[in-house]
């Protein structure tokens, strides 16, 4: 399955200290996704790649060996990293250029998740849930049809692997209820095994908040997301239901 | 009424008082000439062209007859004018008047009075204070404005040399503080002072002997910090607060600890009914370890006993206050805002990460620093220790104040003044030749040793008076030597906009190219070595610190689109057509360059060890709330890989005058309830305050500031990246 | 590389003395009152706070530093065995 020629990056971030809690990282984006999620907030990179630059891995790579005492590691995302073919030749070629590595997901590629964890590729995975596990719901916010079984089989690959992980939920109001991110705590407290998310205080099932600057879907820009305080009482309430 | 000129007093203070009588004072001349307040209560009085004569003899060098001449002169005017009232102020001014048609500029200084325009106090009383966003509207405020406006004016004219108050006015340079020109700038102390003697201040009504308990320590810390605010024009730090307490906290359960920590700091945050309803501009300096300096001291408990142990063995108490204070910034405060005051300066030495507990402490203080953005982070790298104070001002330890450290009632520090120079002017003047540059910087560095001089001259005399003076807190002596310590002041050189030299001598600013930057240094480190040679040749501590410049940023600006339009156009930052126009703060890189933050922090800090007196670099976060453990990865690197001195997480917010509760990010309307009508909350230099009174030069830079979108935040879209340019 | 040195320090003669610093490639920048350029170059590269306490100091063309003289020497005489 794999391939020599790196995907094409779009976008690039030096540092964050965003996307890999306790770590200085830098972030990658690679284009296309295979779902149409209606918040995606980067859809740019989903529909137009073509629109934006490519830059290419080692002048990054070049780039970043000035920061090399700063950062800790690459964080690939996108779109959706897993369908490109060239994906385990850029993580190798990131561990060889003395970098840790992390994958964003969505999930919807199992067999080359489970790949890159059996060959060591990634350090660390954040993969996106998009809804509880029901075909009908997941299939309204992934935007297309998802079978959540795929789903439910990444997960499996991540508890079994030895690859610290978190599970993140985007929160957006008129699109899951309350309820529903509970229901989603139940079904993932199902599914869980002894072993508790190995990141540093994430908890296994982190909610991020919905950003109504620029959606897919334009209706979705009225849409008010929940207050800190409100993500931050449910994130408290699916602790509870998964400790 | 004779000759219909009337001419009223206010009665009792200055009726009988004839001029020249044993204690005069300008008030009296003025009182005894004529009206300054018409009240109607108040008895008029008539004419008498003596006082004219009295006030020039007494107050300026002028002979008997000439005197006599002009008060001739002055008294035919009034009656040719045929106005029936006329008050002190303007007989003064016809005085000055006949001062100059002869010649005597030096008489007319000399004669000069000192007041406030009716329109001006109109202004005050009504218009708010933009000048220092840390002093709200009343009437304290307003008496201090007023104060401080006459007291500026006092300084410029008898305190300072014409050449220097000219090189104010004309904002080659900015003196500090002129409306406190009877005070020293700021001030750094040790609580030991307080447990070793008490509360015990000059002209006190009672004398309180060392606290027995935690509690009245902190009073007694909290009214010392008040007088010491009424005899300093700015900051007031503590050091070593978490530790000096411990002593006092063996045996009490942490919820009593807890309750120590929100008394200690709710106090410094309300203190708003200070000097001019200012709260008290308050740093403690804070660490997790016991630092080495203090280790093998013996430690002072209740009742100003030696406890018999040394600090080393209340390392544990320490920790435990230092950590609630911290749990009670996380809090913030009644509705969840930040506190303002005391700043918290957390000190890391190496020793810090020999000390256990350490990494969750550093993640404990950066939740906070991200969530309310309280912390400061200072870096005591190698063997220096530092007490920070002010916006920035921090003190080396050196080896004198070492030797201190082992009686640390002692440790009491202060710059005397600070003196803040237009750096881009010099580029202005200097047309691009490098020669011309370094010529001009030394020149105005020159005015800048005199105008220290002059003020160490002034306040030297102050204090000469000893207790009876105006200066007696400062004079008190309980340890065999005057609580300010003259000798070992310092005087601190500040410059503004280092980044716009840069650009207009260079054609780059500082963050476009190595060689740009390269420049800066240059122009710092010869800065840093005509301030060693000054402190040789006059025995005084000269040292370079980085100017908080809240308003001087916004002045200089000002003055040099006024005199240096077509120059300065091309460099001043800011929106120039809504007036909001600013100079990069001191060697700081453009606050608007999309920067990653880790190159900020590493490129500014290449300065930070020629500025003696302190340096800091801002990281904004905006609205973003990066997780606690990456921001003390970043803390801990900036520590390892870099010489920067100092570190604050900067996040916005936004209160709602509406239902008073607060928002992340600044926001026209509260996501609550939706009400417009709020206020920002964030830092603005040194310290964090509503964003409503600034000044218009700060909330210019505001606009400009760089978030660090994409390093704290997801990014909207992911095509921005900073192909960073300066040289690694 | 870059040797920063002051006057009135023996280990910096020594090495001015014992090695053809100029052939070796090694430009020479005395620390002094008067040289603000050299102070400039020794904030460039971090060294304020090490100079303070040790001098000389050799910068390498990988912008790697060594503070301690007999290593500068050792290095140096490395250097020369090697050409």
């Amino acid at each position: 399955m794999a391939n020599d020629q790196p995907p094409p990056i779009k976008g690039f971030i030096e540092n964050s200290l965003l996307d890999w809690p306790g770590q200085i990282c830098a972030v990658l984006f690679l284009p296309y996704c295979n779902l149409r999620c209606p918040y995606c907030h980067n859809h740019q990179l989903v529909l137009r790649p073509d629109t934006l630059e490519t830059l290419s891995l080692e002048a990054i790579l070049d780039r970043l060996h000035g920061f090399k005492e700063w950062v800790d590691g690459i964080c690939i995302t996108g779109g959706e990293p897993t369908i490109h073919r060239g994906l385990p030749a850029m993580l190798r070629r990131v561990h060889e250029a003395g970098f840790k590595t992390k994958l964003d997901t969505n999930g919807t590629q199992p067999e080359t998740l489970h790949y890159l964890i059996t060959e060591n590729l990634v350090d660390c995975v954040a993969m996106d849930v998009k809804a509880p596990l029901d075909d009908s719901v997941y299939a309204r916010c992934a935007g297309v049809y998802v079978p959540v079984s795929i789903i439910k089989k990444s997960i499996d690959v991540l508890m079994a692997g030895t690859v610290p992980y978190v599970l993140r939920c985007t929160v957006t109001p008129s699109m899951l209820a309350e309820s529903d991110i509970y229901c989603l705590a139940e079904q993932l407290r199902g599914l869980s095994t002894e072993t508790p998310s190995s990141l540093t205080a994430a908890p296994l099932l982190s909610l991020q908040n919905f950003n109504p600057a620029d959606p897919l879907d334009p209706e979705l820009k009225n849409v008010q997301p929940h207050t800190d305080q409100a993500l931050a009482r449910m994130q408290e309430e699916v602790n509870r239901i998964l400790s | 009424m004779g000759n219909l000129l009337e001419f009223s007093h206010v009665g009792h203070e200055g009726s009988g008082d004839r001029a020249g009588t044993e204690k005069p004072t300008r008030e009296v001349t003025d009182i005894a000439l004529g009206t300054l307040v018409r009240r109607s209560e108040e008895v008029l009085d008539s004419w008498d062209r003596q006082k004219i004569v009295d006030a020039l003899v007494r107050e300026t060098f002028v002979d008997q007859d000439t005197a006599e001449a002009i008060s001739l002169e002055v008294e035919e005017m009034i009656l040719v004018s045929r106005i029936s009232m006329v008050t002190a102020p303007l007989i003064r001014e016809l005085v000055d008047a006949k001062l100059i048609e002869r010649g005597l500029e030096q008489a007319r200084r000399m004669h000069t009075r000192l007041g406030v325009p009716l329109y001006d106090v109109e202004q005050m009383i009504v218009q708010p204070n933009k000048e220092n966003a840390n002093v709200p509207h009343g009437p304290e405020a307003t008496n201090l404005t007023l104060a401080e406006s006459i007291k500026k004016e006092y300084g410029l004219l008898n305190v300072f040399s014409p050449e220097v108050g000219d090189a104010h006015m004309r904002g080659d340079i900015h003196l500090h503080d002129l409306g406190f020109i009877d005070r020293p700038y700021c001030s750094g102390q040790s609580l030991e002072y307080l447990k070793k003697f008490g509360l015990n201040l000059p002209n006190s009504l009672a004398m309180a002997k060392p606290a027995k308990h935690a509690e009245v320590l902190l009073a007694h810390m909290v009214k010392f910090a008040a007088a010491l605010q009424g005899n300093f024009a700015g900051a007031i730090g503590w050091d070593a607060v978490n530790l000096f307490f411990a002593p006092y906290l063996e045996g009490l359960d942490d919820r009593a600890v807890e309750q120590l920590a929100q008394m200690m700091i709710f106090e410094f945050s309300q203190q708003a009914v200070a000097r001019g309803g200012q709260a008290i501009f308050t740093d403690v300096n804070l660490y997790w370890e016991v630092p080495k300096h203090f280790e093998d001291v013996p430690a002072i408990g209740p009742g100003g006993s030696y406890t018999g142990k040394t600090y080393a063995e209340y390392e544990k108490e320490a920790q435990r206050f230092v950590w609630k204070l911290f749990e009670v910034y996380k809090k913030g405060d009644g509705a969840g805002r930040p506190f303002f005051f005391p700043k918290p300066l957390v000190h890391i030495t190496e020793k810090f990460f020999k000390t256990p507990g350490h990494q969750a402490f550093l993640n404990h203080i950066c939740d906070v620093a991200s969530d309310k953005g309280n912390t400061y982070f200072v870096f005591d790298r190698g063997e220096t220790a530092k007490i920070s104070e002010c916006c920035r001002l921090s003190f080396k330890l050196e080896r004198s104040d070492l030797e201190d450290a082992k009686q640390p009632w002692k440790m009491r520090y202060c710059a005397l003044q600070n003196v803040t120079l237009n750096l881009p002017r010099l580029a202005y003047r200097a047309k691009g030749d490098d020669t011309q540059l370094f010529a001009k910087i030394g020149e105005l560095i020159e005015i800048t040793i005199k105008a220290h001089r002059q003020k160490r001259e002034f306040i030297t005399r102050l204090v000469s008076h000893k207790s009876s003076g105006p200066l007696s807190l400062l004079n008190m002596n309980l340890d065999g030597s005057p609580y300010l310590r003259m000798h070992r002041c310092t005087y601190l050189i500040g410059m503004v906009g280092m980044n716009e030299l840069i650009q207009y001598h260079t054609g780059e600013e500082m963050h476009g190219s190595a060689e740009a930057m390269k420049f800066g240094l240059k122009v710092i480190a010869y800065m840093k070595l005509l301030a060693d040679q000054c402190s040789r040749k006059y025995n005084m501590r000269f040292v370079l610190e980085q100017t908080p410049a809240e308003s001087t940023a916004y002045r200089f600006a000002k003055l040099d689109l006024k005199y240096f339009p077509k120059e300065s156009s091309s460099v001043v930052k800011g929106d120039q057509s809504a007036g909001e126009i600013y100079y990069t703060n001191s060697t700081l890189f453009n606050v608007g360059a999309s920067m990653n933050p880790v190159e900020r922090v590493k490129l500014e800090g290449r300065f930070h060890p020629l500025i003696e007196a302190g340096a800091l670099t801002h990281v904004w976060l905006g609205e973003s709330k990066p997780p606690a453990e990456s921001l003390a990865n970043f803390v801990v690197k900036t520590f390892q890989r870099t010489k920067n001195d100092q570190i604050a997480f900067s996040p916005e917010f936004t209160t709602c005058k509406g239902c008073g509760k607060i928002s992340r990010g600044l926001r026209e309307a509260c996501p609550w309830c939706g009400s417009e009508d709020v206020d920002g909350i964030t830092r603005i230099t040194g310290y964090f305050t509503r964003v409503s009174s600034w000044n218009r030069g700060k909330l210019g830079e505001l606009k400009d500031r760089y978030r660090n979108q994409g390093h704290f935040t997801r990014p909207l879209t992911p095509e921005r990246s900073d192909g960073g340019r300066v040289g690694r | 590389m870059t040797l920063f040195t002051k006057s009135l320090c023996s280990a910096c003669q020594e090495i001015q003395k014992d090695f053809d610093l100029k052939t070796l490639g090694v430009e020479v920048e005395e620390l002094g009152p008067d040289n603000p350029d050299a102070l400039a170059h020794l904030a460039w590269h971090e060294l304020v706070e090490i100079a303070e306490k040790s001098l000389p100091i050799l910068v390498l063309n990988d912008l790697s530093a060594i503070a301690d003289t007999d290593a500068i020497k050792n290095y140096l005489a490395e250097r020369i065995t090697r050409h």
